[in-house]
């Protein structure tokens, strides 16, 4: 089974810090924390991009890894939204049809809105599988309808290690595990709903909906409509 | 160096010795040597290795083609080697700071908000084009020369985004022009001995020494 491990990982940006330790298993993980909490440097140091300043990673049957970085533009190699595709190693018919860029083909990347450049990159990295997908703010500069679409498609991951670093609140998929960073170091809040007692930064609806006496059961938009029919009744 | 005012009129007479002749670049570089924490500096800054092996190049084509190659190589990698100490030195801050202190508060503030932005702009070029490197890295490509196109094309784009972007959000903040700064800057002692050494680089490589002294000869 694939699995990733921290054995006590620490990253020093004198005077910031990051220390780490937990197993990411098989399925959805949540990693949230404040902007500037280090969720973009672990992720680079989960792909094997930064260099550790202590402790190791033990990655275990993954072979295949991806990292979505927060800035889709940064991704971009190909002069044209074809080519772009074609980078990734996707059709660009099917993949623009599905987001609705259809007839983009030979304009640039850079030409389309921050939006449809994230809804191009994210349609070219899940159209594939990885056994340890890192996704950095997958919903930033999505609207809530793309946020939707975009839980949909995560929540369709059956295999592999899917890890989203996110200060979303809102819009999420449903998970297996919820993290947080808080003041430079990563706690292992567990997994819903026990997680909410945990996670420090709970969203605000979660924490309505337990004052309410009706927890969500994990953290997706259709968990959160089942608890409020929960008090109804 | 603590006090930017020093570390800059610095690095513009070294920019300057060095480029003169290669006598300076050689003062410039023992200055160097001497005066900054050298290994530190390029550790940090791994792109100064890639500008020094394009002067390389260009001056390989420049030996082969009528000659000077080797001075030219030494004086502008002296100066490379300058840029990257200002560079690395700088704080966030000072260039409004010397802005205001040298013309005042209307076009000082303006010189130096000008100077902040494009260090700023600077800093972000580097973090992007690592990140460009990563991402290259993650897709399962290779670094080549035709990678510099998109690269360079994502590069000037976000420089552009983040120029319109501040623009904007100076525009809304109703910004007309100057501003108040009361600058600080501390001065050590070390800061004075290295702006001396640094002027006197400069004054030795300007006037004819060796004409001097052959006239007591």
């Amino acid at each position: 089974m694939v699995r990733i491990t921290f054995n006590r990982l620490s990253v020093v940006r004198d005077p910031w810090s990051l220390s780490a330790s937990g197993t990411f298993n098989e399925g959805v993980h949540l990693v949230n924390g404040d902007v500037g909490s280090g969720k973009s440097t672990l992720a680079l140091m989960m792909a094997g991009l930064l260099p550790l300043s202590g402790g190791t990673i033990e990655r275990e049957e993954i072979t295949t890894t991806m990292l979505s970085l927060q800035f889709p533009e940064l991704h971009v190699t190909g002069l044209s939204v074809a080519e772009e595709c074609a980078s990734w190693g996707v059709a660009p018919d099917e993949i623009l049809d599905a987001i609705g860029l259809t007839g983009k083909e030979d304009a640039s990347p850079l030409s389309l809105s921050r939006g449809e450049l994230k809804r191009l990159h994210l349609a070219c990295v899940l159209a594939q599988d990885y056994d340890l997908l890192l996704l950095d703010e997958p919903f930033s500069s999505l609207d809530c309808e793309e946020k939707v679409k975009l839980c949909a498609q995560i929540g369709q991951k059956t295999q592999g290690i899917t890890i989203i670093f996110t200060h979303e609140q809102n819009i999420l998929p449903r998970v297996k595990r919820i993290w947080e960073i808080v003041e430079g170091t990563l706690f292992d809040c567990g997994t819903p709903p026990d997680a909410f007692q945990h996670w420090r930064h709970v969203p605000p609806v979660i924490e309505k909906l337990i004052a309410l006496g009706s927890p969500p059961d994990n953290i997706s938009r259709d968990d959160f409509l089942e608890a409020v029919c929960r008090i109804q009744g | 160096m603590q006090d930017p005012r020093i570390r800059i009129a610095s690095a513009a007479v070294l920019s300057l010795a060095a480029f003169i002749s290669l006598h300076g670049a050689v003062a410039v570089f023992l200055w160097w040597l001497v005066f900054t924490p050298r290994l530190q500096l390029a550790k940090r800054i791994r792109l100064v290795f890639s500008i020094i092996l394009m002067i390389a190049f260009f001056s390989i084509v420049l030996e082969l083609s009528g000659g000077g190659g080797l001075s030219y190589f030494m004086r502008m990698t002296v100066i490379v080697l300058v840029g990257m100490w200002i560079f690395s030195e700088q704080k966030s801050g000072e260039f409004l700071s010397i802005g205001v202190w040298l013309f005042g508060n209307r076009s000082g503030f303006e010189i130096g908000m000008i100077a902040e932005m494009g260090m700023q702009s600077l800093v972000s070029v580097t973090t992007d084009l690592d990140r460009i490197r990563m991402a290259e890295k993650i897709k399962g490509m290779q670094w080549k020369v035709r990678s510099l196109v998109p690269a360079g094309l994502v590069l000037v784009h976000g420089a552009l985004a983040r120029a319109e972007d501040t623009a904007e959000l100076l525009a809304i903040r109703g910004y007309r022009n100057g501003g108040t700064v009361c600058p600080k800057f501390l001065t050590l002692p070390i800061d004075i001995v290295a702006g001396i050494f640094a002027v006197g680089i400069l004054f030795f490589t300007w006037i004819p020494v060796s004409e001097f002294f052959i006239l007591y000869r």
